[in-house]
């Protein structure tokens, strides 16, 4: 009977991801064989030495075989499992007479995968599309000049779709109210801008088992190198943030974009930061490849790289930022997104915390630690040198550097130059 | 002002433009005598005398060759083709000849094609066509479309004051059916377009009749406030009239009497894609008559016409989106 099947077998091969992967790792299964999958539910999670993703199966059916175990490294477009395409073994199977029981344990089963956990708060009739929502080019753009997430944009659009009735009427319900600064950054909570994104506690399953996702691990690694090899110091400085947050305000874009352009302005004027430091070898760059840390939540951090910041204004940067974070999120990453950082900031505002000792990002020789803007009392001195008391925004910018590579005075004057520009931004 | 239809108002313009400008000529097939397959130049003949008002053999290739050679030497002939369909035997002339001369030679050929067209009537597959996009397609010839009995003589004048090659396409349903406030004597229309109604949630774009179709199948759209863009002016195109109306409304139905395919409501979708991209909240819709031959056979013939049904139909699905 089987035998007699004509099956339609498609393979699930390793993805290129990114210009520079050559190969990639299988770091765990999410099906067995003889498991049914849905097109588009995750089949298996890869990693490269950067960045970690999900290999999404490319059509319905039954997994016929798994060819490559978990934590061995194959080239880009090695076999990595078979599935069988409904509409041959999957179709064929009720026409075996009685035999539907035979089918309804399948059911059960797939039924605890995460993907059908998304579908009750969808609108019936989105059915027909797979989850993902898609926006209008006027939606997309209305949000991005008001800094909108759509995904907390209610749709009355056919099937739940966002109109840009929608989105208007969300910005006049001032729901998107402008944040307090404290928060302004890439770590701003965003919902998952995709049903899959929902399914990445799953890569965390030995929480409570003691061990370590492949990611903490790595992070783990990578930040005690750093500790172990550079001669860490941390400076900070007092920045007074009135005219960024006036500058912000107008352009509509995080403060997080003005201190990347300002330490973008600061390193070509003090070159020797915006640099590696690979054993005894010290290479100083000519462009800025700023990178961003970005938190994943539960599961880790990011540092996606914009590759010549230095050409971008703040609100090119902020654009940029908010790209990067977004994808970081949602797994959407390629591994050329990651790498040739020459500087990075870090921002983890969020919860107020005003100071930091952040350690550097290897081979780079310093980074930026951006908290909290508070407003404190602060005394000013006027054109005249009366001194009086006021009220200004105020945040401490702190610089770990690499003793190896620079000196203190040196990262001073790096610090000042960076206050320079952000209190020098023009306003209006 | 005078209240007037449509076919009054070209029937005006005409009249006083000979009476205005002596290098003024009409020519056509029993424009003269008879005045005309659907009266137009009614009485002309008594007025300006059979040197101004000629009737012409059946031949659209002579009348438009012969125009041409009048409006070399500086006259400003008027011809009228009986019916729009029969362009297609003075093609060469206009096309290759007239629209070209002042690229080749350097000489303006300022002659005024009058093309009665668009169906409803069962008049069948020779004597109901919308041929206006063969004309957009070639360079050199400007094509003006009125809906209104004040566009169309404004638009008439203005074409005959043009320099260049002008197909006038002037709508025969229209001719009885709709008529308005017009002002007397010589006035021009520009070659843009107009805002029949203004709307913010979704605009229709059209000309000619469908501007009446478009109106009315949106009159009373659930409360939809719908914007009917009159292109008037298919060569030039108001590109700016059509972006705007585009990023105001972002969701865009386009209506075509003629047949779909290169239709001049494609060509406004494509620019649409091209440079409204940005604005757009849905899909770019149209409504057109499929690419058939428009059949004698009355239900035969809207079935194939867009109707107003058809129309406001498109449009709730396009608002629904």
């Amino acid at each position: 009977m089987s035998s007699s099947r004509t099956e339609t077998v498609v393979d699930v091969t390793m993805p290129q991801m990114g210009v520079s992967v050559a190969e990639g790792t299988v770091a765990a299964w999410r099906v067995e064989v003889g498991d049914r999958i849905a097109a588009d539910e995750t089949i298996c999670e890869i990693s490269t030495d950067k960045i970690d993703t999900e290999v999404p199966a490319p059509v319905s059916g039954v997994v016929t075989e798994i060819l490559v175990p978990v934590e061995t490294t194959v080239e880009v477009g090695t076999v990595l499992a078979r599935i069988a395409a409904d509409g041959s073994a999957a179709t064929e199977a009720p026409a075996n007479g009685d035999a539907p029981d035979a089918e309804a344990p399948a059911a059960p089963e797939s039924a605890a995968a995460p993907a059908p956990s998304t579908t009750p708060v969808a609108p019936p009739a989105a059915a027909p599309s797979n989850g993902a929502r898609r926006y209008s080019p006027v939606v997309q753009r209305i949000a991005a000049e008001h800094g909108i997430d759509l995904g907390q944009v209610p749709g009355t659009g056919r099937g739940g779709r966002v109109r840009k009735q929608d989105v208007l009427a969300f910005i006049e319900s001032g729901a998107p109210a402008e944040a307090p600064l404290h928060i302004e950054s890439p770590y701003r909570p965003e919902p998952p801008p995709a049903p899959a994104v929902a399914a990445a506690p799953m890569a965390v399953p030995a929480a409570g088992s003691g061990q370590l996702s492949r990611m903490r691990r790595r992070i783990g690694e990578h930040m005690k190198r750093s500790l172990e090899t550079a001669a860490t110091c941390t400076t900070w400085i007092e920045v007074d943030m009135s005219r960024v947050e006036a500058a912000r305000k107008r352009l509509g874009v995080t403060a997080l974009a003005f201190v990347a352009r300002a330490t973008i302005d600061a390193l070509r004027e003090h070159p020797a930061l915006n640099a590696w430091l690979e054993g005894e070898k010290y290479t100083q760059h000519a462009g800025v490849n700023l990178g961003v840390a970005v938190s994943l939540g539960d599961d880790g951090l990011i540092v996606p790289v914009i590759h010549n910041a230095h050409e971008l204004s703040p609100e090119g940067l902020a654009i940029r930022i908010r790209d990067l974070a977004t994808r970081a999120r949602a797994r959407q990453l390629t591994p050329d997104e990651v790498r040739d950082g020459t500087f990075t900031i870090t921002n983890p505002g969020q919860y107020g915390s005003i100071m930091a000792t952040p350690i550097i990002n290897q081979p780079q020789v310093a980074i930026l630690d951006f908290e909290a803007v508070i407003k404190r009392p602060v005394v000013v001195t006027d054109a005249d040198g009366n001194d009086s008391i006021a009220i200004r925004p105020i945040t401490i910018l702190g610089l770990s550097w690499d003793h190896r590579a620079l000196d203190g005075a040196l990262s001073a004057q790096f610090l000042a130059t960076v206050k320079r520009h952000l209190e020098g931004v023009v306003a209006a | 002002m005078s209240t007037l239809t449509y076919l009054q108002a070209i029937s005006s313009a005409l009249r006083d433009e000979l009476r205005s400008d002596e290098r003024v000529l009409v020519m056509g097939e029993d424009i003269g005598v008879f005045g005309g397959a659907f009266k137009v130049t009614a009485g002309f003949i008594d007025e300006f005398g059979p040197d101004r008002v000629m009737d012409t053999p059946l031949a659209e290739s002579g009348i438009i060759g012969t125009a041409i050679g009048a409006a070399v030497v500086g006259m400003r002939p008027v011809c009228e083709m009986q019916f729009s369909d029969f362009i297609s035997c003075g093609f060469d002339q206009l096309v290759n000849v007239a629209g070209k001369m002042y690229y080749r030679q350097g000489l303006a050929v300022p002659i005024t094609v009058r093309l009665p067209s668009g169906g409803g009537f069962s008049g069948g597959p020779f004597h109901s066509q919308n041929p206006e996009a063969w004309f957009m397609h070639a360079p050199g010839i400007k094509v003006v479309a009125p809906s209104t009995a004040e566009d169309a003589k404004g638009l008439l004048h203005s074409a005959i004051h043009d320099p260049n090659p002008v197909c006038f396409m002037e709508h025969k349903h229209l001719y009885r059916r709709v008529k308005g406030e017009v002002p007397d004597g010589v006035f021009e229309t520009p070659f843009t377009a107009r805002v029949a109604r203004p709307g913010s949630d979704m605009v229709v774009i059209t000309y000619g009749a469908m501007v009446h179709t478009a109106l009315e199948a949106t009159e009373d759209l659930d409360g939809a406030s719908v914007e009917v863009l009159d292109l008037r002016s298919l060569v030039p195109l108001d590109e700016d009239a059509i972006l705007d109306s585009v990023e105001r409304c972002s969701k865009v139905v386009i209506v075509d009497e003629a047949n779909s395919t290169c239709a001049a409501g494609a060509q406004v979708a494509a620019l649409i894609a091209e440079r409204g991209f940005e604005s757009l909240d849905g899909p770019v819709v149209r409504v057109a008559t499929p690419d058939v031959p428009i059949p004698f056979s009355p239900p035969l013939e809207q079935a194939v016409l867009p109707s107003i049904d058809r129309v406001r139909e498109a449009c709730r699905e396009l608002l629904a989106y």
